[in-house]
């Protein structure tokens, strides 16, 4: 019986909270019978619905003539609903019917006058007062008098405060992720000044580890990751996203600012290196470099990623329901998603190159070197044999090679002038004349790019050269465009073909200057392009970033003048078609061959030398020096310094597409790919305030939306996942869903003051983490009482301090700290730590996990190298995220396999070797008791210092009668019988509930 | 919600029942009553009379070449080189080969087996010899045309990372029979696989129900030995040690999450002591050995070795026993590649179903054969690739075959048109495939849901799909 009254208690609480009065609500008693019953064919969905009436728009609904407000009697739908004639009847014969306490209420509401309500979650936040409260000695700030005159709503009454060991360890591993050392401890618990608490917070809150543990939550939620999913799940280079989040969260960027970096930083005016790099957070979503796959559906995919991420994070709405169909509860319709996605879906999705000083320094200075050797290259070369200085001979033997190399190559070069197009047309990507002729090629690739261009040619030309060329906009440089599966920057040319009006042209020969295909045995021979085989062609793979050239010879001279038509087919199982080329041609009557001189020093030797200066002179000599064969050897060092210069990292950024050529975006029937229906204009949801009219509707403008007056979702959907982190559970529980169907929060005006606050005190997140951490609410004792077990298991009423297990990485990281081998470096690549090789074995191409060495095999977890398909394992066993999803809310499991992994993995082994080693200064006595307080802060109790004490002795006594190896436990040669069983109190207590739990 | 199960997790009810703080305090005199075999993956009641009580899933990485294998199509023979009518082909999108490419007919003779007259590839023998266990599906279609995404299709209901897997919606709907090994246990052999850890993960729930790969090297379940130095005592001792202070504390905070610490010690405990026992294959006969062509520790007779294994999983109470075996994508000379994978599986897939049978094990047991689609009728060549006579991803047509607890032994279902292109009688889709193995163990495929972002989750999608009658006994 007792129990029956609590839970009727309870029941009545959470009811009086909802119900403020007694007439019909809307929210509460009408919509969700609208919304079961009616939505689904006279809702948002508009290719469901029926008779072009909705019921969800009280406007349309009158137009309609569905109801007259105040007039049941006059109204249709009363009519329709009481009816007795099947055919009129609504809900129709075979849907869900009303019950007759449903069919009441819809008519009491058309009587108190159909009025209807924005969704509390829609409107505004309004700063609420603050409740008064009867203990007015409790609150230390305004959360507790919300928190207070709620339990004393309840009569219930708050927790003792928590000792101070146990605030020290919570708010130590709440805001820097990382418990205090015992030292740290003690200097907080001894501290006698009134604001020890305070000055402890705000230490932290200045630590560069805050940074460290509040980047990882949110990169839960930007699904980050350093490799690319799917199959092949090959690495990608996107670490300085994640630092640049470290760096934003120390530097407390206000939350609208690091939101629209994040979303828009390429569109801010004179975007920063820093802002362009924050755009990384949409560009974590996968990329599947499958062979064979059609890029731009998985394209779509990391689309639908971005739509529903982007609502859960900014929003707090499940828009994701939108793909398939129109939200059948919520005001989002089918055409809502596909416009929210058409603000996100203009961008190209370039590499970034990070020009890292310290690595531009090093270039520099390597370059130099290089400079100075090839000045000197000259003094190396053979003299000539005669009379004279070794000097004089020497140089006359370079200038004499030069003259005869000069003679040499402008007998082979022919005079080649550059066609432009008159008219380009492809398959989809778009072709752009650049001001020197040559084509740029932007917009979206397949993998079967079609391009034709047309020439008009006033000349009888009898041969073309086709010019790969590099660019900085390109993959790896370029020239193809190639992104997965291939090698960055690859391309591959099946076919080249010529026309002229209906008549194929003939060709009579082809030539390169190189010829590599990426994969694949087969061979890229020039002649591969002629052979009407798609599957053979040409490609420069391995040069990336390098210009070649292709020259195909006519079988006879083009009669001139005429309009030629050179088609290009781009065909292999991964996109691969050219990014920037330039197409020449030459009336040469030899046969013209593929050179490798540069081109524009091709152009000069078909100048008379006379013609030349000095610095073209130069230049020739500069091309002379770096390809003479006798000085290969002197060369070399010059050749070796290249390849040492060290490469600047690059990361995955977006790049809004050109004003010319936006991308289009469609809605898609039933959420399908290859269903593209109308299509749509980019817009936020209809129900909410709109866009300002006067700036283009697109990804910035977005983003100022989402942390705008206009979104009234943003500030309580910020707050409560700050809230969330400290409490272990948000003021809204589902905290991806603010939607109609959400539970209604416990403290709903408490989250709008917070909402308000936030935003008043500028969007600071560290002052809304030092509000929290500042309340009497979260410095409660988390002791869950035989009461509070039976009132308010899950402490939802916030009448105890919160106690829950500690995230994946903070295990791992707080036992790195207890056993001081944690590194203290910030920031760069992410490592390997230890993990048993048959943790990657398992994931495709058998992959390797080289442990990284040195302090990096100790760094803190968020800098762990994640794959996606092969997680590493001692994270994903502690609910640890794969990077696939945007996860707002972990997991929090309790299982065998975490047993497992802190007893017995060598990762947990070698910490539980170093405590012990820490420990061996201490005096005898004290050691358990410091091996303890390293891992749970808190000193022992007789008690457990006790049971320490007799499995030390008994574990010791085993150890010297050889029954155990004390070598292999204690790790080390030098182990003895005592120290080995200090291994052993510290593995064991490594392995206590309350050293991976927050209290 | 739907509320599929009478009894559930203590964390589902929290979400799922009753309205707001009600369901808080209706949780906490559940959990007071909580016990050891309260664990998340304690067995719960099914929807309906379970004929199996757990499922093998023989998973053929790569996608076998169905027409080499059980559909055999002569007029491929006939109509080789020539191109299918761009009719028949429609708007397929492939992964490497261009739809006009042409014909190659079947690389292997075929024959009628056994009492129901199935017709086997002679690249069969084994299966042949109990072709009247097995219930053939020739008309299997699926969505996706990659692997990686196809892979994911067929585990988790979508090609996309991040769904529950099969055996995560198992073990969370009728939780496992064995308290001293996970519910869910995948071993793989041959090639790598496409779909990654997502193909046994949980996605949305709870963690716990995640499938344990088990390892081809070291540890076969991560950790699961004692470290170096630690004898069977020290283990003991060290846990007896941790049960202690972790009950102290208990008494101290009141917290009933160390109950459950306590207990996942104790079956992590068990789990150690069973692991030793599981893997020691001494206790198999020289004939059941030799029935599987298994060899212990032998990495060239790996998937017999895993067939095995999967017996003496199944025997100690596993539900979903995934056996991956990859390395049958055979985009070129598909005649050597099926002839070689043929070798290594063949005669353990036929093993498995007699052992099984021998133990009276079959009975309950569902065991489940394919790939993530079929393979084209059409030739793959390409000279950059350097591939011949081999063939592409197949999509719209492939075969599985199904035996044990719920199948009808020898049924034959479905048909192919004359080329094996399109399905052209009784089309099974992937989702109607996983509605059948839930089926088979007591679960409406509609009724095994879950809540996350809104939206009621299952297995099978939000489209109509069924259980396939006619492969049901």
């Amino acid at each position: 019986m007792p129990r029956l009254f609590c839970l009727f208690v309870i029941l009545a609480g959470a009811c009086s909270q909802a119900r403020a009065a007694d007439s019909v609500n809307f929210n509460r008693d009408v919509r969700p019978i609208l919304a079961t019953k009616c939505f689904a064919c006279h809702g948002p969905d508009e290719e469901q619905r029926e008779a072009e009436l909705r019921l969800d728009v009280r406007k349309s609904a009158i137009t309609k003539e569905a109801f007259v407000p105040g007039k049941p009697g006059e109204s249709e739908l009363v009519r329709r609903i009481l009816s007795d004639d099947a055919d009129e009847r609504m809900p129709p014969e075979g849907s869900d019917q009303l019950s007759d306490k449903e069919k009441t209420l819809l008519r009491e509401w058309i009587a108190a006058g159909a009025t209807y309500e924005q969704h509390w979650a829609f409107i505004p936040p309004q700063q609420p007062d603050l409740p008064t409260v009867t203990d007015a000695d409790w609150p230390k700030n305004a959360i507790d008098h919300f928190v207070l005159a709620r339990l004393e709503a309840e009569g219930m009454q708050p927790s003792p405060a928590a000792d101070r060991y146990t605030l020290c360890r919570r708010v130590y591993l709440d805001l820097i992720g990382l418990p205090p050392t015992s030292e740290e401890a003690d200097s907080f618990v001894n501290d006698k000044d009134p604001q020890a608490y305070e000055k402890l917070v705000d230490r932290l809150l200045k630590s560069q580890q805050y940074g460290e543990r509040w980047a990882r939550l949110w990169l839960d939620l930007a699904r980050y990751s350093d490799t690319n999913g799917y199959e092949k799940d090959r690495p990608r280079s996107i670490w300085p996203y994640r630092d640049w989040v470290i760096r934003a969260l120390n530097d407390d960027m206000p939350f609208d600012r690091f939101t629209i970096e994040q979303l828009a930083g390429d569109m801010l005016p004179d975007a920063t290196t820093d802002q362009r790099i924050a755009t990384g957070f949409h560009r974590n979503t996968m990329l599947n470099e499958e062979g064979g796959i059609d890029p731009l559906e998985y394209r779509f995919h990391a689309m639908v990623d971005r739509v529903a991420t982007t609502g859960t994070v900014w929003m707090g709405l499940t828009t994701g329901c939108g793909q398939c169909h129109s939200h059948k509860y919520d005001p989002i319709s089918q055409t809502d998603y596909y416009r929210l996605m058409a603000l996100l879906n203009n961008a190209d999705e370039p590499d970034l190159v990070v020009p890292d000083p310290a690595i531009l320094e090093g270039r520099r200075k390597i370059e130099e070197q290089i400079a100075a050797l090839e000045a000197a290259l000259p003094n190396q070369f053979p003299p000539l044999k005669g009379e004279g200085t070794v000097e004089e001979l020497r140089a006359a033997a370079v200038e004499h090679a030069f003259s005869k190399w000069i003679e040499q190559e402008r007998k082979a070069t022919v005079a080649w002038s550059v066609l432009r197009p008159h008219h380009m047309a492809t398959n989809l990507p778009k072709l752009e004349t650049l001001a020197d002729g040559s084509i740029f090629s932007t917009g979206d690739i397949t993998k079967r790019d079609v391009f034709t261009l047309r020439f008009k040619i006033e000349e009888p030309i009898t041969a073309i050269r086709l010019e790969t060329l590099p660019d900085d906009r390109l993959p790896a440089r370029g020239p193809g465009r190639a992104f997965y599966e291939g090698r960055k920057g690859n391309f591959f040319l099946s076919e080249l073909k010529g026309r002229i009006g209906d008549s194929p042209i003939k060709f009579a020969d082809a030539s390169h200057t190189f010829g590599k295909i990426a994969i694949g045995s087969g061979n890229a021979n020039a002649t591969n392009v002629l052979d009407g085989e798609g599957s053979t062609g040409w490609s420069t793979a391995t040069r990336e970033g390098e210009s070649h050239r292709l020259v195909l010879n006519l079988a006879e001279p083009l009669p001139a003048p005429c309009e030629l038509e050179i088609e290009m087919l781009f065909e292999r199982h991964f996109a691969a078609s050219l990014g920037l080329f330039r197409i020449s041609a030459t009336t040469a009557s030899d046969a013209a061959k593929a050179s490798q001189t540069p081109v524009d020093l091709q152009q000069l030797l078909t100048l008379s030398p006379d013609t030349w200066d000095e610095v073209q002179r130069q230049t020739l000599r500069q091309q002379f020096l770096r390809t003479v064969p006798e000085l290969a050897d002197a060369r070399k060092e010059i050749d070796k310094l290249r390849k040492a210069l060290p490469a600047l990292p690059t990361t995955m950024v977006m790049l809004e597409r050109p004003a010319d050529n936006p991308r289009k975006t469609f809605r898609h029937h039933r959420g399908e790919f290859l269903s593209p229906r109308e299509e749509v204009t980019p817009a936020v949801l209809e129900t909410l305030p709109q866009l300002d009219g006067d700036q283009p509707a697109d990804r910035l403008a977005f983003a100022r939306w989402l942390v705008s007056e206009k979104n009234p979702l943003i500030g309580r959907v910020a707050v409560n996942r700050a809230w969330r982190a400290f409490f272990g559970s948000g003021l809204m529980r589902t905290s991806g869903d603010f939607g109609t169907q959400s539970d209604p929060s416990t403290h709903p005006v408490l989250l709008d003051w917070l909402a308000c606050e936030f935003v008043a005190r500028g969007w600071s997140m560290k002052k809304l983490h030092r509000l929290i951490v500042m309340s009497a609410t979260y410095q409660q004792s988390s002791r869950i009482t035989p009461e509070l077990l039976q009132r308010d298991p899950e402490n939802r009423l916030l009448a105890r301090g919160p106690r829950y297990r500690i995230d994946a990485e903070l295990v791992r990281d707080s036992m790195l700290k207890a056993s001081g081998l944690l590194s203290a470096k910030i920031g760069g690549p992410s490592v390997y730590p230890p993990q048993p090789a048959s943790v990657t074995a398992l994931a495709y191409g058998n992959t390797k996990w080289d442990v990284s060495p040195g302090e990096d095999r100790y760094r803190r977890s968020l800098y762990t190298f994640s794959k996606r398909t092969a997680p590493f394992a001692a994270y994903s066993v502690f609910d640890g995220p794969t990077g696939e999803n945007c996860v707002p809310r972990r997991d929090r499991s309790n299982t065998p396999l975490q047993a497992l992994t802190l007893l017995n993995d060598e990762m947990y082994l070698e910490m539980a070797q170093a405590i012990a080693k820490l420990s061996a200064d201490v005096n005898r006595d004290e050691r358990a008791s410091f091996i303890f307080r390293r891992l749970l802060t808190r000193p022992p109790s007789g008690a457990e210092s006790k049971a320490l004490a007799t499995f030390q002795r008994a574990q010791q006594q085993r150890l010297g009668a050889a029954e155990l190896d004390a070598e292999l436990i204690g790790g080390n040669d030098a182990a003895t019988p005592e120290s080995a069983s200090w291994v052993m109190v510290a593995r064991a207590v490594m392995n206590l509930d309350e050293v991976i739990t927050k209290q | 919600m739907q509320i599929p199960f009478h009894t559930q997790t203590r964390r589902h009810f929290f979400r799922d029942c009753g309205v707001g703080v009600g369901k808080i305090a209706l949780a906490s005199l559940l959990a007071r009553t909580a016990t050891a075999s309260d664990t998340p993956t304690a067995p719960k009641p099914t929807h309906f009379a379970a004929k199996a009580k757990r499922i093998i899933y023989l998973f053929m990485a790569g996608a076998p070449s169905q027409l080499e294998l059980f559909d055999y199509k002569p007029k491929l023979t006939e109509l080789e080189g020539r191109p299918i009518p761009p009719s028949v082909v429609k708007g397929q999108r492939y992964a490497f080969i261009q739809p006009d490419a042409a014909v190659l007919g079947p690389r292997f003779k075929f024959a009628k087996h056994g009492e129901s007259g199935a017709e086997l590839s002679e690249i069969l023998p084994q299966l042949a010899k109990v072709v009247d266990e097995i219930a053939i599906v020739r008309s299997v279609h699926t969505d996706k045309f990659n692997h990686s995404p196809a892979q994911l299709f067929l585990n988790t209901g979508s090609g996309i990372p991040g769904r529950p897997s099969m055996g995560s919606w198992l073990s969370y709907g009728i939780g496992s029979d064995a308290d001293d090994l996970p519910s869910f246990v995948v071993l793989k052999s041959g090639g790598s696989l496409s779909g990654g850890a997502s193909m046994w993960g949980s996605g949305f729930l709870p963690s716990t129900h995640q499938g344990v790969p088990f390892r081809s090297q070291g540890d076969p379940i991560l950790n699961v030995s004692n470290p170096r130095g630690y004898d069977e005592r020290a283990q003991r001792d060290s846990l007896d040690l941790i049960r202690k202070l972790n009950e102290e504390r208990l008494d101290v905070v009141g917290d009933p999450e160390i109950t459950t610490r306590i207990n996942a010690y104790e079956m992590a405990y068990r789990m150690q002591s069973r692991a030793p026992e599981l893997m020691d294959f001494s206790s198999e006969t020289a004939e059941t050995l030799a029935l599987y062509g298994a060899t212990p520790g032998d990495g060239k007779h790996a998937f017999a070795n895993n067939c095995l294994l999967a017996r003496r999983l199944a025997e100690r109470g596993v539900r979903f026993i995934q056996v991956y075996h990859s390395g049958w994508d055979h985009h070129s000379n598909v005649e050597g590649g099926v002839r070689g994978q043929c070798g290594q599986t063949d005669q353990a897939c036929a093993a498995l179903l007699q052992d099984l049978r021998q133990r009276g094990l079959l009975d309950d047991t569902l065991v489940v054969w394919g790939g993530e689609f079929g393979r084209t009728p059409m030739v793959e060549a390409s000279a950059a690739l350097g591939r011949t006579k081999g063939r592409d991803h197949h999509p719209q047509a492939y075969t599985m075959w199904f035996a044990g607890g719920g199948i009808r032994p020898g049924a034959s279902l479905g048909a192919t048109d004359e080329l094996g292109f399109h399905v052209v009688d009784k089309p099974v889709h992937v989702h109607d495939v996983q509605a059948t193995m839930l089926h088979c163990l007591g679960i409406d495929h509609e009724r095994l849901t879950f809540r996350f972002n809104g939206l009621n989750f299952r297995l099978t999608g939000v489209e109509e799909h069924h259980p396939v009658q006619e492969l049901l006994a």
